[in-house]
């Protein structure tokens, strides 16, 4: 999406000069639309935008790709060994909000672009979330969800997730957790009719032969002189600017001659790149569970199942219930793995669970060999070591996507963000040449 | 007066029972179950611990139940912590995996290691075989005395893994990252055991140890 966006941006700017090289056979990235038939489509990678993503909502608008709310109307289904508990959330995952207004106060310390810059870096970048948890008289019984929020959001458990950036990821989110870690106003709270890729498939369309898919860079090699060489498996390619927009431990799949500097380089050798989320998608005849006053939300606790959620199209035509799960704890054969999820929804929604549709399955760590993670689970101390080799061009690289952005990094809006700006920064350098 | 009091109030318990019972049991098998697995985690220290970035991939307590992703439960500590350096330096290579390992101290890994050695191994029950590709299999560990190294049962001992009950697609992976050397053990051997033999052979070795029984030590 960053890439496809500073692409745009060339093209608006009257640039025609340049080529958009992807790795995949399709475009969008960890953005992936899966067909449902009959003109539905469920969401595979990224999907929801929220209040303060400005630049995913205007492109969105520019893109005449339309909106609408997640459904989290009626209650949630909390399971747990043979227990199950109905309750209402009001659109939230339920953590604890006190404990949330803290964090929210102490995100204002750590901004969202420069985490490392934070007056209080030496103090929090040595915490991890969970060192800062454990100190808050958590309950066991409230444990379990903050586990699954951090899984959710960060793709880590709280053990190894860098508080400094955790508060960073709040910062993001105008200092407010619950526009953070939410349903209702928040960053999960939205949707893109037609799918979150369509936004990528809508730039692509307009980027022609300009495009090259199937086209993965093997080798980037004088990075340091005025023609920047890139070994392509459909050739060499020579330019004087080339945009990175991969995610950091992507990069080190490319080799880089002369070797890049050793910040840069450390910083893409320690980038995590253990998250790489599974998510399922069980399609029904209708969403039957809304009738029952259940919004289709279910949370397990210490089971395969993560987080379900209502996914049906705006109208609920049909019913789609997404989920993330626990790969570890689920079959990787995908029919048994139906099986075990079906068997959940029958507990939690009811028996026409057991009668589902369709079913799709989807890990991002075996997918391709293009994704390798999903979110960053940065680890304490990262950010003290490695912030200031995030963005500095290396010769006429520079460095794009997500990861990059000032705000909203590591969601698309932060793809959007890093793109226009990775745009400027190619055709400023350009014009000063 | 009591009485009428009494049934009055007993229709109104069984009432709300036949609403709310279903409901009630659930929320008590719910805080129950809570408290159980509270326990039994605490066992191992306080909430949150390291492992617990672990258990995505790696199954709780280290049973995986995905071909792909390796259990981790019962394998020896000293080819865990050797596993965790090797990502940590370089040596074994797997783009998901080192960056967490340099992610952790000596300390940690110790700990972490400690943990999934003491942990015990479960069969690879999502696994199912097939009955030709297993029987070449057995006949392959048994020609190939894997048993020297890995132990009797296969298990593991030492800077050996276990390999009986270990993810099938997980151990082709590895057999095959032996023969073409992208994988290398500390003596060498592998890579003269896996280049011995054809792909499908090793197809067959994933089979039979994958279905094997697990045996805790």
């Amino acid at each position: 999406m960053a890439g496809l966006t500073a692409a745009r941006d060339l093209l608006t700017a009257g640039c025609r000069s340049f080529q958009v090289l992807e790795a995949r056979e399709r475009v969008g990235g960890r953005v992936l639309n899966y067909d449902l038939g009959s003109g539905y489509i469920s969401e595979v990678g990224g999907q929801w935008i929220g209040p303060g993503q400005t630049a995913v909502a205007d492109l969105a608008r520019e893109l005449q790709v339309d909106t609408f709310p997640t459904y989290y109307q009626g209650k949630t289904v909390v399971l747990g060994g043979e227990g199950r508990l109905e309750i209402d959330l009001q659109g939230t995952f339920g953590t604890d909000e006190r404990i949330g207004a803290k964090l929210s106060e102490l995100s204002k310390l750590v901004p969202s672009g420069k985490p490392w810059a934070s007056s209080k870096v030496n103090e929090l970048d040595k915490l991890s979330a969970g060192d800062w948890l454990a100190q808050q008289d958590i309950k066991p019984e409230d444990r379990s969800g903050w586990d699954t929020s951090f899984m959710l959001t960060c793709g880590v458990a709280p053990a190894k997730m860098s508080l400094l950036h955790f508060l960073s990821m709040i910062n993001s989110a105008s200092c407010d957790y619950m526009k953070l870690d939410s349903i209702k106003d928040s960053a999960q709270g939205t949707r893109f009719v037609g799918g979150s890729q369509l936004l990528c498939t809508r730039m692509a369309e307009q980027l022609g032969d300009r495009l090259r898919l199937a086209c993965p860079v093997r080798a980037i090699s004088e990075w340091d002189r005025d023609v920047v060489t890139l070994h392509t498996d459909q050739g060499l390619i020579r330019a004087r600017r080339v945009i990175v927009a991969i995610h950091p431990a992507l990069c080190n799949q490319v080799r880089f001659e002369p070797a890049l500097p050793e910040g840069r380089a450390a910083l893409q050798r320690a980038w995590p790149a253990h998250s790489p989320a599974r998510k399922t998608a069980m399609v029904y005849k209708r969403p039957f569970w809304r009738e029952k006053g259940l919004n289709g939300h279910t949370m397990q606790v210490k089971g395969p199942l993560l987080w379900a959620w209502d996914n049906s199209p705006p109208n609920g035509e049909i019913g789609v219930i997404n989920a993330f799960v626990v790969n570890a704890m689920l079959p990787s054969d995908h029919q048994a793995a139906q099986q075990v999820l079906t068997e959940i929804y029958a507990r939690s929604l009811g028996e026409e669970a057991l009668q589902p549709v369709a079913y799709h399955d989807h890990d991002w760590g075996l997918a391709d060999p293009w994704s390798l993670t999903c979110v960053s689970a940065i680890p304490p101390g990262f950010w003290s070591e490695h912030g200031e080799s995030l963005r500095p061009p290396c010769g006429n690289l520079i460095w794009s996507g997500t990861e990059t952005a000032d705000i909203w990094a590591g969601y698309m809006d932060g793809a959007v963000r890093s793109g226009h700006q990775s745009a400027l920064q190619a055709l400023a350098s350009l014009r000063r040449a | 007066m009591k009485k009428k009091l009494l049934w009055g109030a007993a229709v109104l318990l069984v009432a709300l029972l036949a609403l709310f019972g279903r409901d009630l049991l659930g929320f008590y098998h719910l805080v129950t179950y809570i408290d159980s697995t509270t326990q039994a985690y605490e066992a191992d220290g306080p909430w949150p611990q390291t492992a617990d970035a672990c258990y995505g991939c790696h199954g709780l307590r280290g049973n995986s139940q995905h071909q792909r992703y390796p259990s981790l439960a019962g394998q020896p500590a000293d080819y865990l912590k050797a596993q965790l350096h090797g990502f940590a330096n370089g040596t074994r290579h797997f783009p998901n995996m080192q960056p967490l390992a340099m992610s952790l101290g000596d300390a940690e890994i110790d700990k972490l290691a400690n943990y999934y050695a003491r942990q015990t191994p479960m069969d690879n029950h999502t696994f199912q075989p097939d009955p030709g590709l297993r029987q070449q299999g057995e006949k392959l560990v048994q020609a190939g005395a894997c048993a020297a190294c890995h132990g009797e049962k296969l298990m593991g001992q030492g800077a050996f893994p276990r390999l009986a009950g270990q993810g099938a697609d997980y151990l082709l992976v590895q057999l095959d990252a032996f023969a073409q050397g992208s994988r290398v053990d500390p003596t060498g051997s592998m890579k003269a055991v896996t280049q011995a033999l054809s792909a499908q052979d090793r197809k067959a070795l994933a089979h039979y140890l994958a279905a094997l029984a697990a045996t805790p030590k």
